[in-house]
Protein backbone atom coordinates (compact mmCIF):
# COMPACT_ATOMS: atom_id res chain seq x y z
CA UNK A 1 0.00 0.00 0.00
CA UNK A 2 3.04 2.57 0.84
CA UNK A 3 4.74 1.34 -2.04
CA UNK A 4 1.46 2.15 -4.30
CA UNK A 5 1.37 5.45 -2.46
CA UNK A 6 4.66 6.48 -3.36
CA UNK A 7 3.82 5.96 -6.52
CA UNK A 8 1.37 8.78 -7.03
CA UNK A 9 3.98 10.67 -4.31
CA UNK A 10 5.58 14.18 -5.78
CA UNK A 11 8.37 13.54 -8.30
CA UNK A 12 10.82 15.35 -5.72
CA UNK A 13 9.47 13.17 -3.01
CA UNK A 14 9.98 10.33 -4.74
CA UNK A 15 13.10 11.46 -5.51
CA UNK A 16 14.25 12.06 -2.11
CA UNK A 17 12.89 8.94 -1.10
CA UNK A 18 15.18 7.77 -3.61
CA UNK A 19 18.26 9.08 -2.50
CA UNK A 20 17.40 8.23 1.20
CA UNK A 21 17.73 4.28 -0.42
CA UNK A 22 20.98 5.40 -2.04
CA UNK A 23 22.62 6.58 1.28
CA UNK A 24 21.69 4.12 3.20
CA UNK A 25 23.21 1.31 0.88
CA UNK A 26 26.28 3.78 0.37
CA UNK A 27 26.34 2.93 4.33
CA UNK A 28 26.53 -0.51 3.83
CA UNK A 29 29.30 -0.07 1.72
CA UNK A 30 27.64 0.03 -2.07
CA UNK A 31 29.95 1.67 -4.01
CA UNK A 32 27.36 1.91 -6.84
CA UNK A 33 25.07 3.62 -4.53
CA UNK A 34 27.82 6.44 -3.65
CA UNK A 35 28.67 6.91 -7.35
CA UNK A 36 24.88 7.61 -8.21
CA UNK A 37 25.04 9.78 -5.39
CA UNK A 38 27.97 11.88 -6.48
CA UNK A 39 26.38 12.17 -9.99
CA UNK A 40 23.31 13.40 -8.16
CA UNK A 41 24.39 16.05 -5.94
CA UNK A 42 27.84 17.06 -7.98
CA UNK A 43 26.08 19.71 -9.29
CA UNK A 44 24.39 20.96 -5.95
CA UNK A 45 27.88 21.01 -4.16
CA UNK A 46 29.40 22.99 -7.24
CA UNK A 47 26.71 25.72 -6.69
CA UNK A 48 27.37 25.90 -3.04
CA UNK A 49 31.14 26.53 -3.21
CA UNK A 50 30.91 28.81 -6.37
CA UNK A 51 29.08 30.87 -3.75
CA UNK A 52 32.35 31.51 -1.74
CA UNK A 53 35.51 30.43 -3.88
CA UNK A 54 36.53 31.10 -8.34
CA UNK A 55 35.34 28.95 -10.44
CA UNK A 56 38.61 26.80 -10.65
CA UNK A 57 38.75 26.06 -7.36
CA UNK A 58 35.49 24.96 -6.88
CA UNK A 59 35.57 22.73 -9.36
CA UNK A 60 38.21 20.52 -7.34
CA UNK A 61 36.56 21.54 -3.88
CA UNK A 62 33.49 19.07 -5.25
CA UNK A 63 35.37 16.48 -5.07
CA UNK A 64 36.88 17.15 -1.72
CA UNK A 65 33.75 17.48 -0.38
CA UNK A 66 32.68 13.80 -1.85
CA UNK A 67 35.69 12.72 -0.37
CA UNK A 68 34.61 13.82 3.02
CA UNK A 69 31.23 12.61 2.70
CA UNK A 70 32.32 9.29 2.15
CA UNK A 71 35.01 8.73 4.56
CA UNK A 72 31.76 10.17 7.28
CA UNK A 73 28.84 8.84 6.08
CA UNK A 74 28.40 6.47 8.46
CA UNK A 75 27.80 9.49 11.15
CA UNK A 76 24.98 10.23 9.27
CA UNK A 77 22.21 9.26 11.38
CA UNK A 78 18.91 10.35 8.95
CA UNK A 79 19.52 9.25 5.41
CA UNK A 80 17.02 11.68 4.89
CA UNK A 81 18.75 14.19 5.53
CA UNK A 82 21.96 13.57 3.50
CA UNK A 83 21.28 16.37 1.26
CA UNK A 84 21.46 19.26 3.99
CA UNK A 85 24.43 17.11 5.65
CA UNK A 86 26.24 17.08 1.80
CA UNK A 87 25.75 21.24 1.77
CA UNK A 88 26.79 21.55 5.26
CA UNK A 89 29.74 19.97 4.45
CA UNK A 90 30.12 21.68 1.75
CA UNK A 91 29.55 25.10 2.96
CA UNK A 92 32.15 24.77 6.02
CA UNK A 93 34.58 23.91 3.39
CA UNK A 94 33.72 27.20 1.29
CA UNK A 95 33.72 29.02 4.00
CA UNK A 96 37.28 27.54 5.17
CA UNK A 97 38.79 28.36 1.84
CA UNK A 98 37.70 31.95 1.84
CA UNK A 99 38.83 32.55 5.29
CA UNK A 100 42.18 31.56 4.23
CA UNK A 101 41.85 33.20 0.68
CA UNK A 102 40.96 36.58 3.12
CA UNK A 103 43.04 37.11 5.86
CA UNK A 104 40.77 39.28 8.98
CA UNK A 105 42.48 42.65 7.48
CA UNK A 106 40.36 42.20 4.54
CA UNK A 107 36.96 42.94 6.85
CA UNK A 108 38.19 46.77 6.44
CA UNK A 109 37.19 46.36 2.89
CA UNK A 110 34.31 47.60 1.00
CA UNK A 111 31.09 46.14 2.15
CA UNK A 112 30.36 43.40 -0.19
CA UNK A 113 27.22 45.54 -1.94
CA UNK A 114 30.01 48.32 -3.24
CA UNK A 115 32.04 45.48 -4.35
CA UNK A 116 29.67 43.88 -6.18
CA UNK A 117 28.68 47.18 -7.53
CA UNK A 118 31.55 48.07 -8.44
CA UNK A 119 32.21 44.95 -10.18
CA UNK A 120 28.72 45.12 -12.37
CA UNK A 121 29.57 48.55 -13.37
CA UNK A 122 32.91 47.54 -15.35
CA UNK A 123 30.94 45.26 -17.51
CA UNK A 124 27.34 44.79 -16.21
CA UNK A 125 26.43 42.94 -18.92
CA UNK A 126 28.84 39.77 -18.82
CA UNK A 127 28.14 36.57 -16.64
CA UNK A 128 31.16 36.89 -14.28
CA UNK A 129 29.81 40.20 -13.44
CA UNK A 130 26.68 39.20 -12.45
CA UNK A 131 27.81 36.17 -10.69
CA UNK A 132 29.87 38.89 -8.55
CA UNK A 133 26.78 40.79 -7.80
CA UNK A 134 25.21 37.61 -6.54
CA UNK A 135 28.13 36.54 -4.47
CA UNK A 136 27.76 39.86 -2.48
CA UNK A 137 24.25 39.15 -1.66
CA UNK A 138 23.35 37.62 1.83
CA UNK A 139 24.12 33.72 1.77
CA UNK A 140 21.08 32.27 1.86
CA UNK A 141 19.35 34.41 -1.72
CA UNK A 142 23.15 34.02 -3.27
CA UNK A 143 23.11 29.97 -2.90
CA UNK A 144 19.45 29.80 -3.90
CA UNK A 145 19.81 32.55 -7.69
CA UNK A 146 23.06 30.27 -8.07
CA UNK A 147 21.85 26.91 -8.13
CA UNK A 148 18.65 28.08 -10.16
CA UNK A 149 21.22 30.48 -12.40
CA UNK A 150 24.08 29.03 -12.66
CA UNK A 151 23.44 24.99 -12.00
CA UNK A 152 19.50 25.10 -13.92
CA UNK A 153 18.09 23.60 -10.88
CA UNK A 154 13.87 24.17 -10.47
CA UNK A 155 13.17 25.49 -7.35
CA UNK A 156 11.60 22.12 -5.95
CA UNK A 157 14.93 20.21 -6.63
CA UNK A 158 17.03 23.04 -5.01
CA UNK A 159 14.39 21.62 -2.22
CA UNK A 160 15.36 18.46 -2.00
CA UNK A 161 19.05 18.72 -3.28
CA UNK A 162 19.76 21.02 -0.13
CA UNK A 163 16.92 19.45 2.73
CA UNK A 164 15.56 23.20 2.44
CA UNK A 165 11.48 23.55 2.46
CA UNK A 166 10.03 24.72 -0.72
CA UNK A 167 8.77 27.45 1.15
CA UNK A 168 12.41 29.11 2.34
CA UNK A 169 13.34 28.30 -1.45
CA UNK A 170 10.32 30.53 -2.72
CA UNK A 171 11.52 32.47 -0.60
CA UNK A 172 14.94 32.48 -1.23
CA UNK A 173 14.37 33.40 -5.11
CA UNK A 174 11.52 35.68 -4.85
CA UNK A 175 13.75 38.07 -2.22
CA UNK A 176 17.17 36.97 -3.89
CA UNK A 177 15.75 38.30 -7.18
CA UNK A 178 14.56 41.38 -6.07
CA UNK A 179 17.79 42.11 -4.48
CA UNK A 180 19.62 41.23 -7.35
CA UNK A 181 17.53 43.22 -9.95
CA UNK A 182 17.90 46.14 -7.90
CA UNK A 183 21.81 46.07 -7.46
CA UNK A 184 21.98 45.27 -11.21
CA UNK A 185 19.56 48.30 -11.95
CA UNK A 186 22.13 50.40 -9.80
CA UNK A 187 25.18 49.26 -11.36
CA UNK A 188 23.36 49.74 -14.67
CA UNK A 189 22.45 53.54 -13.43
CA UNK A 190 26.18 54.58 -12.32
CA UNK A 191 27.83 53.56 -15.36
CA UNK A 192 25.33 55.42 -17.61
CA UNK A 193 25.59 58.39 -15.45
CA UNK A 194 29.95 57.74 -15.51
CA UNK A 195 29.33 57.46 -19.39
CA UNK A 196 27.64 60.73 -19.59
CA UNK A 197 30.25 62.30 -17.97
CA UNK B 1 18.56 28.75 5.98
CA UNK B 2 16.42 31.63 5.18
CA UNK B 3 16.69 35.42 5.40
CA UNK B 4 14.04 36.75 7.77
CA UNK B 5 11.01 34.37 7.54
CA UNK B 6 10.17 31.30 5.53
CA UNK B 7 6.91 32.23 4.76
CA UNK B 8 6.49 34.28 1.34
CA UNK B 9 4.67 37.78 1.85
CA UNK B 10 1.67 38.41 -0.37
CA UNK B 11 3.77 40.15 -3.13
CA UNK B 12 6.23 37.42 -3.20
CA UNK B 13 3.78 35.34 -5.46
CA UNK B 14 6.61 33.65 -7.51
CA UNK B 15 6.76 33.85 -11.29
CA UNK B 16 6.54 30.21 -12.28
CA UNK B 17 9.33 30.16 -14.55
CA UNK B 18 11.46 31.48 -12.08
CA UNK B 19 10.00 28.69 -9.63
CA UNK B 20 10.47 25.90 -11.93
CA UNK B 21 10.76 26.69 -15.76
CA UNK B 22 7.07 26.01 -16.32
CA UNK B 23 4.21 28.49 -18.22
CA UNK B 24 5.67 31.88 -19.89
CA UNK B 25 9.46 32.12 -20.19
CA UNK B 26 10.67 35.48 -17.84
CA UNK B 27 13.21 37.38 -20.54
CA UNK B 28 15.45 38.67 -17.63
CA UNK B 29 15.21 34.88 -16.12
CA UNK B 30 16.50 33.37 -19.41
CA UNK B 31 18.97 36.18 -20.32
CA UNK B 32 20.17 35.25 -16.52
CA UNK B 33 20.32 31.79 -17.51
CA UNK B 34 22.27 32.06 -20.66
CA UNK B 35 24.80 34.65 -18.79
CA UNK B 36 25.36 32.02 -15.89
CA UNK B 37 25.41 28.40 -17.21
CA UNK B 38 28.95 28.95 -18.42
CA UNK B 39 29.65 28.45 -15.02
CA UNK B 40 27.71 25.46 -14.65
CA UNK B 41 29.42 22.19 -13.13
CA UNK B 42 30.87 20.20 -15.48
CA UNK B 43 31.00 16.66 -14.90
CA UNK B 44 33.29 15.37 -17.73
CA UNK B 45 36.56 17.59 -16.04
CA UNK B 46 36.15 15.48 -12.82
CA UNK B 47 37.55 12.55 -11.13
CA UNK B 48 34.59 10.37 -11.45
CA UNK B 49 33.09 11.11 -14.37
CA UNK B 50 29.41 11.34 -15.41
CA UNK B 51 28.62 8.63 -18.24
CA UNK B 52 27.58 11.22 -20.66
CA UNK B 53 24.44 10.62 -22.91
CA UNK B 54 25.55 9.49 -26.62
CA UNK B 55 24.31 13.03 -28.08
CA UNK B 56 27.07 14.58 -26.17
CA UNK B 57 29.80 12.26 -26.93
CA UNK B 58 29.43 13.32 -30.74
CA UNK B 59 30.73 16.74 -29.59
CA UNK B 60 33.78 15.63 -27.73
CA UNK B 61 36.40 12.28 -28.16
CA UNK B 62 35.96 10.20 -24.92
CA UNK B 63 38.50 8.20 -24.08
CA UNK B 64 37.56 6.51 -21.17
CA UNK B 65 34.20 6.90 -19.94
CA UNK B 66 32.76 3.62 -18.59
CA UNK B 67 35.91 2.74 -17.55
CA UNK B 68 37.19 5.58 -15.84
CA UNK B 69 33.76 5.13 -14.53
CA UNK B 70 34.44 1.86 -12.88
CA UNK B 71 37.48 3.15 -11.74
CA UNK B 72 36.42 5.72 -9.77
CA UNK B 73 33.85 3.38 -8.54
CA UNK B 74 36.41 0.77 -7.79
CA UNK B 75 38.78 3.35 -5.81
CA UNK B 76 35.22 4.49 -3.57
CA UNK B 77 35.36 0.48 -2.88
CA UNK B 78 38.67 0.72 -1.35
CA UNK B 79 38.01 3.30 0.57
CA UNK B 80 34.55 2.20 1.80
CA UNK B 81 35.43 -1.39 1.84
CA UNK B 82 38.08 -0.78 4.29
CA UNK B 83 36.11 1.92 6.51
CA UNK B 84 33.48 0.07 6.96
CA UNK B 85 35.02 -3.58 7.19
CA UNK B 86 38.29 -3.04 9.23
CA UNK B 87 36.94 0.48 10.92
CA UNK B 88 39.41 3.03 11.96
CA UNK B 89 41.66 3.22 14.98
CA UNK B 90 42.91 7.05 15.38
CA UNK B 91 44.92 8.55 18.27
CA UNK B 92 45.79 12.27 18.70
CA UNK B 93 48.97 12.76 16.85
CA UNK B 94 51.96 14.11 18.58
CA UNK B 95 53.52 16.81 16.07
CA UNK B 96 52.95 16.46 12.21
CA UNK B 97 53.01 12.95 11.00
CA UNK B 98 50.75 10.12 10.07
CA UNK B 99 48.76 8.21 12.44
CA UNK B 100 49.97 4.37 11.93
CA UNK B 101 46.60 2.05 12.73
CA UNK B 102 45.62 -1.29 11.72
CA UNK B 103 48.94 -2.96 12.46
CA UNK B 104 48.70 -6.93 11.46
CA UNK B 105 52.12 -8.55 12.30
CA UNK B 106 55.64 -6.79 13.38
CA UNK B 107 57.03 -3.43 12.11
CA UNK B 108 59.48 -1.03 12.51
CA UNK B 109 58.77 2.42 13.27
CA UNK B 110 61.68 4.86 13.87
CA UNK B 111 63.80 2.63 17.03
CA UNK B 112 60.84 0.66 17.69
CA UNK B 113 58.85 -2.07 17.02
CA UNK B 114 55.24 -1.79 16.42
CA UNK B 115 52.77 -5.27 16.69
CA UNK B 116 49.35 -5.67 15.79
CA UNK B 117 46.84 -4.92 18.59
CA UNK B 118 48.56 -1.65 19.82
CA UNK B 119 45.81 0.88 19.12
CA UNK B 120 48.22 3.40 17.08
CA UNK B 121 51.54 4.81 16.46
CA UNK B 122 52.99 8.33 15.09
CA UNK B 123 55.18 8.32 11.88
CA UNK B 124 56.64 11.98 12.69
CA UNK B 125 58.97 13.66 10.49
CA UNK B 126 62.36 12.06 9.39
CA UNK B 127 61.22 8.66 10.80
CA UNK B 128 60.95 5.32 8.62
CA UNK B 129 58.61 2.82 8.68
CA UNK B 130 59.52 -0.72 7.51
CA UNK B 131 57.00 -3.63 7.52
CA UNK B 132 58.42 -7.51 7.34
CA UNK B 133 56.93 -10.02 4.89
CA UNK B 134 54.11 -10.87 7.28
CA UNK B 135 53.05 -6.92 8.33
CA UNK B 136 51.22 -4.15 6.95
CA UNK B 137 49.88 -1.16 8.33
CA UNK B 138 47.64 2.29 7.29
CA UNK B 139 49.00 5.55 7.76
CA UNK B 140 45.95 8.35 8.53
CA UNK B 141 46.14 12.09 8.15
CA UNK B 142 43.01 13.64 8.98
CA UNK B 143 43.52 16.74 6.24
CA UNK B 144 45.35 15.03 3.70
CA UNK B 145 44.42 11.06 3.90
CA UNK B 146 45.02 7.41 3.69
CA UNK B 147 48.00 5.10 3.04
CA UNK B 148 48.47 1.21 2.99
CA UNK B 149 51.76 -0.23 3.70
CA UNK B 150 51.72 -3.26 2.29
CA UNK B 151 54.37 -6.04 3.27
CA UNK B 152 58.18 -5.80 2.83
CA UNK B 153 57.96 -1.49 2.01
CA UNK B 154 60.21 0.56 3.53
CA UNK B 155 59.15 4.55 3.45
CA UNK B 156 60.18 7.48 5.17
CA UNK B 157 58.43 10.79 6.15
CA UNK B 158 60.18 13.77 4.64
CA UNK B 159 57.97 16.66 5.10
CA UNK B 160 54.47 17.26 6.47
CA UNK B 161 54.05 20.82 5.78
CA UNK B 162 50.71 22.98 5.26
CA UNK B 163 51.75 22.91 1.68
CA UNK B 164 53.53 19.40 1.56
CA UNK B 165 53.20 16.12 2.40
CA UNK B 166 55.82 14.38 1.51
CA UNK B 167 57.22 10.78 1.54
CA UNK B 168 60.01 8.70 0.09
CA UNK B 169 59.37 5.20 -0.62
CA UNK B 170 62.71 3.02 -1.13
CA UNK B 171 60.90 -0.30 -1.57
CA UNK B 172 57.41 -1.77 -1.51
CA UNK B 173 53.66 -0.87 -2.24
CA UNK B 174 51.65 1.72 -0.97
CA UNK B 175 48.19 2.03 -1.72
CA UNK B 176 47.38 6.03 -1.22
CA UNK B 177 43.66 7.49 -1.33
CA UNK B 178 44.26 11.29 -1.13
CA UNK B 179 41.88 13.77 -0.15
CA UNK B 180 44.12 17.21 0.22
CA UNK B 181 44.12 19.57 -2.32
CA UNK B 182 45.90 17.70 -5.81
CA UNK B 183 49.98 18.39 -5.90
CA UNK B 184 50.24 18.73 -2.33
CA UNK B 185 51.24 15.06 -1.40
CA UNK B 186 54.17 13.74 -3.72
CA UNK B 187 56.08 10.52 -3.22
CA UNK B 188 60.00 10.13 -3.95
CA UNK B 189 61.03 6.96 -5.37
CA UNK B 190 64.45 6.40 -6.62
CA UNK B 191 62.59 6.68 -10.29
CA UNK B 192 61.79 9.85 -9.87
CA UNK B 193 58.69 11.66 -7.78
CA UNK B 194 54.74 10.95 -8.12
CA UNK B 195 52.85 14.07 -7.70
CA UNK B 196 49.01 13.53 -6.34
CA UNK B 197 46.56 15.59 -8.67
CA UNK B 198 43.22 14.50 -6.79
CA UNK B 199 43.45 10.78 -6.56
CA UNK B 200 43.82 7.49 -5.23
CA UNK B 201 46.53 4.80 -6.74
CA UNK B 202 49.04 1.57 -6.12
CA UNK B 203 52.96 2.94 -6.32
CA UNK B 204 55.02 -0.18 -6.50
CA UNK B 205 59.02 -0.29 -6.16
CA UNK B 206 61.02 -2.98 -6.64
CA UNK B 207 64.51 -3.60 -5.13
CA UNK B 208 66.30 -2.01 -8.10
CA UNK B 209 64.26 0.91 -7.78
CA UNK B 210 62.31 0.53 -10.62
CA UNK B 211 58.27 -0.43 -10.09
CA UNK B 212 55.39 1.22 -11.30
CA UNK B 213 52.24 3.41 -10.61
CA UNK B 214 48.75 2.59 -11.17
CA UNK B 215 45.56 5.05 -10.93
CA UNK B 216 42.14 4.09 -9.70
CA UNK B 217 40.90 7.51 -9.47
CA UNK B 218 42.11 10.85 -10.74
CA UNK B 219 45.60 11.25 -11.73
CA UNK B 220 49.18 10.91 -10.86
CA UNK B 221 51.83 12.93 -12.24
CA UNK B 222 55.14 11.39 -12.42
CA UNK B 223 58.63 13.03 -12.84
CA UNK B 224 62.28 12.67 -12.94
CA UNK B 225 64.35 15.86 -14.32
CA UNK B 226 62.58 16.78 -17.41
CA UNK B 227 60.64 13.64 -18.13
CA UNK B 228 57.27 13.77 -16.97
CA UNK B 229 54.56 11.68 -17.41
CA UNK B 230 50.56 11.75 -16.58
CA UNK B 231 48.74 8.62 -15.59
CA UNK B 232 44.86 8.94 -15.47
CA UNK B 233 42.40 6.71 -13.79
CA UNK B 234 42.56 3.25 -15.76
CA UNK B 235 46.14 3.86 -16.56
CA UNK B 236 49.40 2.85 -15.23
CA UNK B 237 53.06 3.63 -15.85
CA UNK B 238 56.38 1.67 -15.40
CA UNK B 239 59.30 3.22 -13.85
CA UNK B 240 63.21 2.84 -14.06
CA UNK B 241 65.98 4.42 -12.04
CA UNK B 242 67.38 7.06 -14.28
CA UNK B 243 65.23 6.30 -16.92
CA UNK B 244 62.20 7.80 -14.87
CA UNK B 245 58.23 7.26 -16.13
CA UNK B 246 57.98 5.30 -18.90
CA UNK B 247 54.86 5.79 -21.39
CA UNK B 248 51.74 5.44 -19.91
CA UNK B 249 49.19 3.35 -21.26
CA UNK B 250 45.80 1.72 -20.45
CA UNK B 251 46.35 -1.96 -19.41
CA UNK B 252 43.41 -3.28 -21.62
CA UNK B 253 45.86 -2.61 -24.56
CA UNK B 254 46.47 -5.24 -26.90
CA UNK B 255 49.63 -7.10 -25.63
CA UNK B 256 51.37 -5.92 -28.94
CA UNK B 257 51.09 -3.12 -27.93
CA UNK B 258 52.21 -3.15 -24.27
CA UNK B 259 55.26 -4.88 -25.64
CA UNK B 260 56.40 -2.72 -28.24
CA UNK B 261 55.64 -0.15 -25.67
CA UNK B 262 58.09 -1.74 -23.00
CA UNK B 263 61.06 -2.07 -25.33
CA UNK B 264 60.51 1.62 -26.46
CA UNK B 265 60.99 2.84 -23.43
CA UNK B 266 63.31 0.86 -21.87
CA UNK B 267 65.69 -1.35 -24.14
CA UNK B 268 68.65 0.06 -25.30
CA UNK B 269 67.78 -0.63 -28.62
CA UNK B 270 69.22 -0.10 -32.50
CA UNK B 271 67.20 2.69 -34.04
CA UNK B 272 65.71 0.01 -36.38
CA UNK B 273 64.17 -1.84 -33.70
CA UNK B 274 63.17 1.86 -32.13
CA UNK B 275 62.06 2.37 -35.26
CA UNK B 276 59.71 -1.36 -35.70
CA UNK B 277 58.60 -0.70 -32.14
CA UNK B 278 57.32 2.66 -32.76
CA UNK B 279 55.44 1.13 -35.86
CA UNK B 280 53.83 -1.46 -33.62
CA UNK B 281 52.60 1.22 -30.73
CA UNK B 282 51.07 3.42 -33.35
CA UNK B 283 49.54 0.49 -36.00
CA UNK B 284 48.21 -0.94 -32.69
CA UNK B 285 46.75 1.76 -30.85
CA UNK B 286 42.97 2.82 -30.32
CA UNK B 287 41.30 6.08 -29.75
CA UNK B 288 41.89 5.97 -25.53
CA UNK B 289 45.45 5.16 -26.62
CA UNK B 290 45.64 8.98 -27.39
CA UNK B 291 47.10 8.76 -23.63
CA UNK B 292 49.79 7.16 -24.89
CA UNK B 293 50.18 9.03 -28.28
CA UNK B 294 50.40 12.26 -26.49
CA UNK B 295 53.40 11.13 -24.05
CA UNK B 296 55.28 9.81 -27.66
CA UNK B 297 55.43 13.22 -29.00
CA UNK B 298 57.83 14.51 -26.50
CA UNK B 299 59.56 10.80 -26.59
CA UNK B 300 60.46 10.89 -30.00
CA UNK B 301 63.05 12.34 -32.37
CA UNK B 302 62.13 14.88 -34.98
CA UNK B 303 61.18 11.92 -38.18
CA UNK B 304 58.97 9.65 -35.83
CA UNK B 305 57.35 12.55 -34.03
CA UNK B 306 55.51 13.30 -37.41
CA UNK B 307 53.89 9.82 -37.82
CA UNK B 308 53.13 10.13 -33.80
CA UNK B 309 51.33 13.54 -34.81
CA UNK B 310 49.24 12.31 -38.15
CA UNK B 311 47.88 9.36 -35.91
CA UNK B 312 47.23 11.04 -32.76
CA UNK B 313 45.67 13.76 -35.31
CA UNK B 314 43.03 11.04 -36.39
CA UNK B 315 42.12 10.37 -32.84
CA UNK B 316 42.02 13.88 -31.72
CA UNK B 317 42.10 16.67 -33.83
CA UNK B 318 44.37 19.63 -32.47
CA UNK B 319 42.49 21.97 -31.55
CA UNK B 320 42.43 25.52 -33.16
CA UNK B 321 45.83 26.83 -33.06
CA UNK B 322 47.37 23.99 -32.65
CA UNK B 323 50.18 23.59 -35.36
CA UNK B 324 51.70 20.49 -36.86
CA UNK B 325 54.69 22.96 -37.16
CA UNK B 326 54.59 23.81 -33.14
CA UNK B 327 53.99 20.35 -32.05
CA UNK B 328 56.63 18.95 -34.23
CA UNK B 329 58.63 22.23 -32.33
CA UNK B 330 57.28 20.42 -29.10
CA UNK B 331 56.07 23.77 -28.31
CA UNK B 332 54.82 23.21 -24.48
CA UNK B 333 51.79 25.48 -25.17
CA UNK B 334 50.47 23.80 -27.99
CA UNK B 335 50.91 20.10 -26.40
CA UNK B 336 49.33 21.41 -23.30
CA UNK B 337 46.53 22.81 -25.18
CA UNK B 338 46.22 19.29 -27.08
CA UNK B 339 46.39 17.62 -23.67
CA UNK B 340 43.45 19.32 -22.69
CA UNK B 341 41.34 17.62 -25.70
CA UNK B 342 42.15 14.56 -24.57
CA UNK B 343 39.01 14.66 -21.87
CA UNK B 344 41.43 13.70 -18.99
CA UNK B 345 42.17 16.82 -16.74
CA UNK B 346 42.94 20.26 -16.66
CA UNK B 347 47.10 20.11 -17.55
CA UNK B 348 47.27 24.02 -15.79
CA UNK B 349 46.78 21.61 -12.26
CA UNK B 350 49.99 20.05 -12.82
CA UNK B 351 52.07 23.10 -14.28
CA UNK B 352 50.71 25.26 -11.16
CA UNK B 353 52.33 22.48 -9.01
CA UNK B 354 55.86 22.64 -11.21
CA UNK B 355 55.64 26.36 -11.15
CA UNK B 356 55.31 25.96 -7.17
CA UNK B 357 58.35 23.40 -7.18
CA UNK B 358 59.94 25.76 -9.40
CA UNK B 359 59.76 24.98 -12.54
CA UNK B 360 60.31 22.28 -14.84
CA UNK B 361 64.16 20.88 -14.05
CA UNK B 362 63.51 22.01 -10.04
CA UNK B 363 62.47 18.36 -8.68
CA UNK B 364 65.31 16.12 -8.47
Amino acid sequence: MVRLLSLYAPREIRAASADARLVEAACRGDQTAFGQLYEQYAAVVHGLLLTKVPREEADDLVQEVFLIAMRRIMALRDPNRFGAWLSAIARNLANDHYRRLRPTDSLTEDPPETAGQTAATRHSDTGAAILDVIRSLPDAYSETLILRFVEGMTGPEIAVRTGLTHGSVRVNLCRGMRMLRERLEAASANRSERESH
Amino acid sequence: MTMKSDKPEPEERIDPYLWDGSGQPDSEVEKLEALLSPFRYDPSARAIPRVENPAARVRRVRLFPAFAYVAGVAAIVVALVVMFVRGRQTAPASGPGWVVSDVRGTLRLGKTTVSAGKLSSHLGVGQVLETGAQSQARLTAEQTGEIDVDPNTRLRLVAMGNDTKRIALDHGVIHAFIWSPPGQFVVDTPSGITVDLGCAYTLQVDDSGGGVVRTSMGWVGFKLKGHESFIPAGAVAAIKPNSGPGTPYFEDASAKFRSALASFDFEDNTPEQRARDLGTVLVEARNRDALTLWHLLSRTDTSQRVLVYTRLARFVPPPSGVTEEGILGLDSAMLDRWWNELGFDDIAVWRRWERAWGGTGGVK
